[in-house]
């Protein structure tokens, strides 16, 4: 941590030399990783086999071969999306024996399968998902609002009945076009099954309403790398997916091309991950960006 | 006025059109009926104008060569507010060309007006940002009297469909001009002789604790003027204590003749707790047992040693993850230093994270782990569950009821 600063004095309303490089600001000393390369299957697959009570000393290999990964970050994340695709459906890939001994930890005991180090361990929670589907018919908002206990229609505020149920504990927008959006569930089941509720109460009330065009339109997540960020240091490096305004709002909004995701990163660790139509997006999204982050951890 | 094209005549139809001139004129006319299909087209306007009829100036070529009256407002106010902020030309220029760029997008071209304001001010923003001119959000906003919502979202939506790449906002610079417009560097009559302070030892000191509070994670994802504020503060405490120890912070915004930004107490606080906390490593400061106001006299000690201090008061907790071994080489290390030879013998309590407040703070509510529902989003859904959300007949009586009373209930006073 040497000193940054060489104060020279000059006028107030003239900084027009940058005495300090523009682009370091203070604290944030980047070191850059080494590049390896990495071959695809064999490094997949061993470390599938390794035992997640060894995750700390492969951090340092997760750290070297984040680099890698890093290299390729800015055009497509698809190392780590084929090796997530693996962790998510099946287990051992055929044709391997699961005493596969690792190169790089030559010390490491061999036991059957669990999250590798490759993938950080954390998965994000699903915190909302927003849907939307077609019931098929014309509705009368005020008939609905008048004999439905838990609708509320506003007319001059809003064109829809807001209606809410317990279980799934959802909101929906009812419009007298017979679209409906429903809000605030947690997983994609529970939210195609408050559709469906919705649309049972909507029939009870006596309109021929059906299922039409169910579809999850988003999903936003949220998780924890429990390690604080230095976000001035990331938007200086991935300037051209970043949008850090300290003025604005303490977070940093991220914007990831592939998948087409917008995560917001704060200082304390915290992600939220959203802009999804499918679970796997968040996942994939995640695993991109964790280890850009863990390269952000150290503050020298 | 529509007539055809220029092939017929309007008044008989005839298609013959012969190109016959009186004197210096030109003009068309009509070989059968002779009446004057058009002459002397004195302007160039779009394909059909013809027959002199009236077209409306969205469709003339005029419009596309002018600037419009509303751009060319947007210009002259770019200029303007540029001239205000003493800026030098090479920026105005600039200014105006992103402004130009911005107008053509449809979505910023039909704006409202008071967007089209806050344009202005999001341009000149983008040019002293690439510039290197450090230039907040708050004063453009003061100055333009605009609301900092509207401006934000101006300002991100132009950044993203103009495809800019701005800068951060370079807080050394940033320190030295607000430090400058602090009136405490000569005396006055509202400034007397014990506040009065040397302009670069104060900059320089307030520097040093803008970039001591940045390595200690008080400024990622904060506002940076209160930082600068409060660091200001402590350092012009700090240069001459004997007077100013009892100064307050809204005191001194006061004297300096700045606005007090609320987030600046906090951060004296924060700033405070952090130098407490290195002033415990120094043997001839925990002695002495300093409290907030005491330490404020040993800033500049502290500053000076900053770099050890920092690493021995707070345990990094990335290193940790290196390894055991690591960990207690750090130890080893940070002890071999010559001031702080007294530090093996501390007792064995480790040294407190150097972590964001946010993260030293305990959560506010327990983050609830979802139950694991096993939903599969078919299931049948029970009658009885379903009425529970429909009135009676009798609710609905009811509920017809209330309405029509409290209509009438409104409605009767202004009949009345």
């Amino acid at each position: 941590m040497g000193r940054k600063l060489h104060c020279k004095g000059q006028g107030a309303m003239t900084p027009g030399i940058p005495i300090f490089s523009p682009m370091m600001p203070y604290g944030t000393g980047l070191t850059p990783q080494p590049v390896q390369s990495t071959s695809s299957l064999s490094i997949l697959e061993e470390q599938q086999r390794q035992q997640q009570q060894q995750q700390q000393q492969q951090q340092q290999q997760a750290a070297q071969q984040s680099a890698s990964q890093q290299a390729t970050q800015g055009t497509s994340g698809q190392t780590p999306q084929l090796f997530h695709s693996q962790t998510l459906t099946t287990a051992p890939l055929p044709g391997t024996t699961p005493l596969y001994p690792s190169p790089m930890t030559p010390m490491t005991p061999i036991t059957p399968a669990t999250p590798a180090s490759e993938s950080s361990g954390i998965v994000p929670q699903l915190q909302n998902i927003v849907s939307t589907v077609n019931l098929g018919c014309k509705l009368d908002l005020k008939t609905i609002a008048l004999r439905a206990r838990n609708a509320e229609y506003n007319p001059k505020r809003f064109a829809a009945v807001i209606m809410r149920i317990r279980e799934p504990r959802t909101t929906a927008l009812i419009f007298s076009s017979g679209k409906m959006v429903c809000t605030g569930a947690k997983s994609e089941e529970q939210s195609r099954l408050a559709a469906r509720k919705y649309a049972r109460v909507v029939q009870k009330l006596g309109f021929p309403a059906k299922f039409l065009d169910f579809k999850i339109q988003n999903m936003v997540g949220s998780c924890d790398v429990k390690f604080p960020i230095r976000l001035e240091g990331l938007v200086l490096t991935h300037q051209q997916f970043s949008s850090y305004e300290p003025e604005l709002f303490p977070g940093l909004i991220y914007r990831m091309i592939k998948p087409r995701i917008v995560l917001l990163i704060f200082v304390s660790g915290k992600v939220v991950l959203t802009g999804a139509k499918v679970r796997a997006e968040i996942y994939e999204a995640f695993e991109n960006i964790y280890p850009i982050l863990k390269g952000f951890r150290k503050t020298t | 006025m529509s007539g055809g094209g220029r092939s017929r005549c309007p008044d008989c139809g005839c298609a013959e059109l012969v190109e016959d001139s009186h004197y210096a004129q030109s003009q068309l006319v009509c070989a059968d009926c002779g009446c004057v299909v058009s002459e002397g087209l004195l302007t160039t306007t779009f394909a059909d104008e013809g027959h002199l009829q009236e077209v409306t100036y969205s469709r003339s070529t005029g419009e596309s060569e002018q600037v419009s009256r509303s751009q060319q407002r947007g210009l002259r106010r770019v200029r303007d507010l540029c001239r205000v902020l003493q800026l030098p030309s090479t920026f105005e220029d600039t200014a105006v060309s992103y402004y130009q760029r911005a107008f053509q997008h449809p979505g910023l071209h039909a704006a409202r007006l008071q967007k089209k304001e806050v344009l202005v001010g999001c341009c000149v923003l983008v040019t002293c940002r690439q510039h290197n001119w450090p230039l907040t959000m708050g004063t453009i906003c003061a100055l333009l009297y605009a609301n900092l919502e509207l401006f934000s979202g101006t300002y991100l939506q132009i950044v993203k469909v103009l495809g800019l790449d701005v800068p951060a906002l370079s807080l050394a610079d940033l320190v030295k001009t607000y430090c400058s417009s602090f009136k405490l560097f000569q005396a006055s009559p509202s400034v007397s002789v014990k506040f009065v302070e040397d302009k670069e030892k104060m900059v320089s000191r307030t520097l040093q604790l803008v970039e001591l509070a940045s390595e200690t994670w008080l400024v990622t994802g904060r506002h940076p003027v209160p930082v600068i504020t409060a660091a200001a503060y402590l350092a012009w405490r700090s240069l001459q204590p004997g007077g100013r120890l009892t100064c307050s912070l809204s005191r001194f915004c006061k004297l300096a003749g700045v606005d007090l930004p609320h987030p600046a107490y906090l951060r004296v606080q924060e700033l405070l707790d952090i130098l407490l906390r290195m002033a415990g490593q120094l043997a001839w400061l925990r002695i002495l047992n300093l409290d907030k106001q005491t330490v404020v006299k040993h800033i500049g000690d502290l500053l000076q040693h900053r770099c050890i201090l920092l690493r021995q008061a707070f345990r990094d907790e990335a290193e940790e993850e290196e390894g055991d071994e690591q960990q207690q080489e750090e130890g080893e290390e940070a002890g071999s230093s010559t001031l702080e030879m007294p530090e093996k013998k501390r007792p064995a309590s480790s040294p407190p994270p150097l972590l964001p407040p946010c993260m030293l703070r305990p959560p506010k509510r327990p983050c609830p782990t979802p139950a694991d529902s096993r939903v599969t989003g078919e299931e049948d859904i029970s009658d009885s569950e379903i009425e529970q959300y429909l009135r009676t007949p009798r609710e609905i009586k009811d509920f017809q009821r209330a309405q029509a009373a409290s209509q009438a209930g409104t409605s009767a006073p202004i009949t009345s």
